[in-house]
């Protein structure tokens, strides 16, 4: 076995297909560093000057009420530091959390709620043509698919056309032994210039101060690269199997090729959209802002029939000092409801628009997964801490704070026996000053966890597939003639 | 003798299991991308009609002239079908108003501090499209949408360097090559042969899934192709032609310089992975030769800055001599103003503020003045607003437009981005069409301000002040249409792509025979 092994790793590292995959993936992991290096500085001194500018300003403010009014400041989206890995699609996915809608009317302010995050169209509707970025994902998706087949489409057909595959069977040599040479052979071979390109990308991204990578960092990096493995492992099965099926090593190669195309080239956005199709559609962004405006325009006429009816008990009765009083706090109270159903529905709203949009990409996602080159870009992106699933726990955490921040005002207020707490009013507020170091400061953070969580489907769904196509490989080849 | 070589080689690829299942995934992978193709023609198709709904609403809404946005919008290309270029992704709707320019796009908006974006939303006296058409759901721009081109691309020039890979390898191998040329018969006659048979035989799944995708279309109500767009197609075709032979010549050509036909098969698949996946995608993600373009923009921003001055100093020397007093938005200074106005209003904030209040009197002296005052605003802020759209037009020629340009010739050094290119051109939906939506809206502008002077509406009261309807005649606006370049335009944008490829099909024939006749057998 080790024999077979290392023979066909021998025959496969004097090929020319050797050479130039090397060529290939070294020139292509080269750019990617490079561009990542060029580009990622900028991203982190932006994101930080925003931070600081928005949390400056939040420091800026004093009074409770100030602070529930305006809100806790924008909020932003960290740049991950291995965003060369996977793009994810990030320039184009919102960064920031964006304020709800606005209004003064009645002598009242609305309370800053939180909206829907915008889209960067401009990522999308520049004038330059359209192009995949070349990150890990690209790489590995389209070329550690493409290269194995390469290396794998002659294994067995080839031999059996050249008969050597007779005479290597005619030794006492198991067949079961013969395929797993061939795979290991194969694979180590494809292998081998994937490593060295991808140690060569690591050590020019460490090279900038920017750049570098943390612990946990590597930990994922490593299982990035396990992930990929794992990817070509399937590819190099399933150019077993079609070569194993088929007589010619030509008619191999090109069922090959077309499987690949299907699976690798087209799957992963067509059965995307096309799925979508089935689905039933979500409320548009129109539809969303009539419906927002319906509903905040029925509590706003709920609160003047509210109003007008305590006028009248005002003018109608004949006023105590006391009941003046009552009336003077149930005006307040109204006043309270109508700002609070104001910020909490318009943040329901566009919660349900946001989440019916979602569901309906991650159905999409769902089912793209038939493809593994999709389950592999899925898998990256979440390891690599950008994408969809990052976007997702983004709003989840800004969420999070959003209600500890609110939290922490409501405790604030409560702890002031001057406060008439009556929160979302001026006056109903505490007065006190709020020292700047106890205002909650939002952190955007990415555990370890986090992104492995997401992506563990994918890694089982990859093994899963692995373990399917080898097996297939061996029934095939077992059954074959040779 | 070149007869029966032709109908020989034909047989071979006619019969052969590679030609089969590549008709059978081409044509699955064409009818399945067109439902989805048609579906997104269609949500766009919704898009439009809805937001034009949307837009009339908006113009029958609004009290005076003078705060009137007018959007125009782009209907949505149905041969983007076939090339989607820049028309799915490039925005649509654009603001028409007397004051600001349409532009392909607003360039000075990322050098200008956030806050200050916020509140003129971008720079005035230019606007720029806004969002792209369709998809109510935007986070289903995540997953790329694939175009017939797409499919004619990738697939197809696989399959010719299929072909072509043992044309000429193979059969020195096997010594059919020997044997062919030991008949009375030239070799450049025998290289044609195989030549001709073999693009025979790719002209077929292009054919057919071109029937295919139209059969589909014909059973879409949305889909409406007018003679004009057929021979558009037509020229689809034959630069799809043009690029399989281009892919074809490529693989004879290493097939006859390689004497063993698995060499010849890795170089060709190689090379195909580089040319038509690798460097159009790298030339883009790693090449940025235009550069830093903040100055540019720095310094058309300050010379944007300069002539909004000169047209305060301008309004303000007219106002001196006006008993309009304080600053023009609602020159809360004059006195016997609140006799003039009632109500709360609302003003606008723009280049120049435009006023809307409602008038009490119009036989008001007072109200004489804002008239006379507004009859030499107007033309000043659509002179001022032209002065800028022109210095944003020079600025998007040098930042923008340059970039793409720039884009677009790197990519073209691959044959896979020349032949998009080429049929960009040829389904308008390239950079060229989208410059012509923009300059049909300017157009359009300038029809709207005639309409406008015609009417002498800037020295009316409408023009500031609402009537008791508190609308505007939305009958005297001119229509806006879009209507797609003259073919023979198209055809135009379309040539020097198609002569590059025709160009280096000629090269690598030339090339091959060379090599070929040199051979030895």
């Amino acid at each position: 076995m080790r024999h077979i092994v290392t023979r066909e790793l021998l025959d496969h590292l004097t090929s020319l297909r050797f050479a130039l995959t090397t060529l290939i993936l070294v020139a292509l992991m080269v750019t990617n560093a490079i561009v990542h290096l060029q580009t990622h500085p900028e991203r982190v001194r932006k994101y930080s000057e925003k931070v600081n500018a928005s949390q400056t300003e939040l420091k800026s403010r004093t009074q409770l009420y100030e602070l529930l009014q305006k809100g806790p400041g924008k909020l932003y989206k960290r740049p991950s530091s291995l965003a060369f890995i996977a793009d994810g699609g990030d320039a184009f996915l919102p960064d920031e959390s964006v304020s709800g809608g606005f209004w003064r009317l009645y002598g009242l302010t609305y309370l800053w709620s939180m909206g829907v995050p915008r889209l960067n169209m401009e990522a999308l509707s520049n004038l330059r043509p359209t192009a995949t970025v070349i990150d890990w994902v690209f790489i590995i998706t389209y070329l550690l698919s493409f290269i194995p087949l390469l290396f794998t489409f002659d294994a067995l057909s080839g031999e059996r056309e050249r008969g050597t595959l007779r005479l290597c069977l005619a030794n006492s040599i198991s067949r079961p032994a013969l395929l797993v040479g061939k795979f290991f052979g194969s694979l180590i071979a494809v292998l081998i210039p994937f490593y060295f390109a991808v140690l060569f990308n690591l050590a020019i991204i460490s090279t900038g101060s920017w750049t570098q990578l943390g612990g946990a960092d590597w930990g994922r990096v490593a299982l990035i690269v396990l992930i990929a493995s794992c990817y070509a492992g399937i590819f190099i099965a399933v150019g077993l199997i079609v070569s194993a099926m088929t007589r010619e090593s030509r008619l191999s190669l090109v069922v090959l090729l077309l499987i690949w195309v299907t699976v690798v080239v087209f799957m992963p956005s067509t059965l995307g959209t096309l799925s979508t199709k089935w689905m039933p559609s979500v409320q548009t962004h129109h539809q969303f802002q009539k419906t927002t405006a319906a509903a905040t325009d029925q509590i706003h006429k709920d609160f003047l029939d509210k109003r007008q009816a305590l006028r009248e008990r005002h003018q109608v009765v004949e006023t105590s000092q006391e009941e003046t009083a009552s009336i003077d706090t149930s005006e307040l109270e109204i006043q309270q409801e109508l700002v609070n159903e104001d910020m909490e529905i318009r943040e329901r709203l566009s919660r349900q628009h946001l989440a019916a949009q979602s569901a309906q990409v991650l159905r999409a996602r769902q089912i793209t997964r038939c493809s593994p080159a999709a389950i592999v870009q899925y898998a990256l992106e979440s390891m690599a801490g950008t994408g969809f699933n990052r976007h997702l726990q983004f709003l989840a955490y800004a969420n999070l704070h959003v209600q500890q921040f609110r939290n922490f005002i409501t405790e604030m207020d409560r702890g002031d026996p001057e406060s008439l707490h009556i929160i979302g009013i001026p006056k109903g507020m505490s007065e006190k000053p709020v020292s700047p170091e106890a205002i909650p400061i939002f952190e955007d953070k990415l555990t370890f966890q986090d992104t492995l969580n997401p992506a563990i489907v994918d890694i089982l769904l990859l093994i899963l597939l692995l373990s399917v196509s080898l097996a297939g490989a061996f029934l095939v080849f077992l059954r074959s003639e040779v | 003798m070149f007869l029966t070589l032709i109908r020989q080689e034909l047989l071979i690829h006619l019969m052969s299991a590679r030609f089969f299942a590549a008709v059978v995934i081409t044509l699955l992978l064409v009818v399945a991308n067109t439902f989805v193709l048609i579906g997104a023609h269609e949500e766009r198709l919704a898009d439009y009609s809805q937001k034009e709904a949307i837009n009339r609403e908006k113009v029958d809404a609004t009290p005076t002239y003078s705060v009137l946005k007018l959007k125009v919008q782009r209907p949505p290309n149905p041969l983007s079908l076939f090339s989607a270029g820049l028309e799915t992704r490039f925005g649509n709707d654009l603001d028409i108003a007397f004051d600001s320019v349409p532009a392909l796009s607003n360039p000075i908006v990322d050098v200008r501090p956030a806050e200050e974006q916020w509140a003129f939303g971008s720079v005035p006296s230019l606007s720029s499209p806004g969002a792209p058409l369709g998809l109510n759901n935007p986070y289903l721009h995540l997953f790329s949408q694939i175009d017939l081109v797409f499919i004619f691309q990738v697939v197809l020039s696989l399959l010719s360097l299929l072909f072509a890979y043992d044309a000429i390898a193979g059969d020195w191998e096997t010594g059919t090559l020997r044997l062919v040329l030991s008949h009375p018969i030239g070799r450049g006659k025998v290289l044609l042969a195989k030549y001709i048979a073999a693009m025979v035989c790719l002209l077929l799944p292009v054919l057919m899934s071109l029937l295919l995708a139209l059969i589909q279309c014909s059973f879409a109500r949305s889909l409406q192709f007018s003679t004009d767009d057929f021979l558009r197609i037509g020229g689809i075709v034959m630069t799809t032609i043009v690029y399989l032979s281009v892919f074809y010549l490529i693989g004879l050509f290493i097939s006859a310089t390689t004497r063993r036909a698995a060499t010849s098969l890795m170089l060709c698949m190689f090379i195909y992975v580089i040319l038509v996946l690798v460097y159009p995608n790298w030339s883009r993600f790693a090449l940025n030769p235009v550069g830093d373009m903040r100055g540019e923009k720095r310094s058309a921003e300050q010379r944007i800055t300069q002539i909004r001055e000169e047209a305060d100093r301008e309004r303000d020397r007219f106002l001196a001599s006006s008993p309009l007093k304080g600053k023009p938005p609602i020159f809360m200074d004059t006195e016997g103003l609140s006799t003039l106005f009632s109500g709360a209003g609302y003003f606008l904030l723009g280049d120049f503020p435009r006023v809307n209040l409602e008038l009490k009197d119009a036989a008001h002296p007072l109200a004489q003045h804002y008239r006379r005052y507004y009859a030499f605003a107007a033309p000043l802020q659509i002179r001022n607003a032209e002065k800028v759209g022109l210095v944003g037009e020079q600025l998007v020629g040098q930042t923008s437009v340059r970039q793409a340009r720039w884009d677009e010739r790197l990519m073209k050094l691959s044959p896979a981005s020349l032949y998009t290119f080429a049929t960009a051109a040829w389904a308008g939906t390239d950079l060229d069409g989208m410059t012509d939506y923009i300059q049909t809206a300017q157009a359009y502008r300038r029809t709207l301000i005639d309409t406008f002077h015609e009417r002498e509406t800037f020295a009316s009261l409408q023009w500031f002040a609402p009537n008791e309807q508190k609308t505007i005649d939305g009958s005297i606006l001119p229509h806006f249409r879009f209507e797609p370049v003259d073919i023979g335009i198209n055809a135009q944008r379309a040539l020097p792509e198609l002569l590059l490829l025709v160009f280096i099909n000629l090269v690598l024939f030339m090339a091959t025979f060379l090599i070929f006749i040199k051979i030895e057998v």
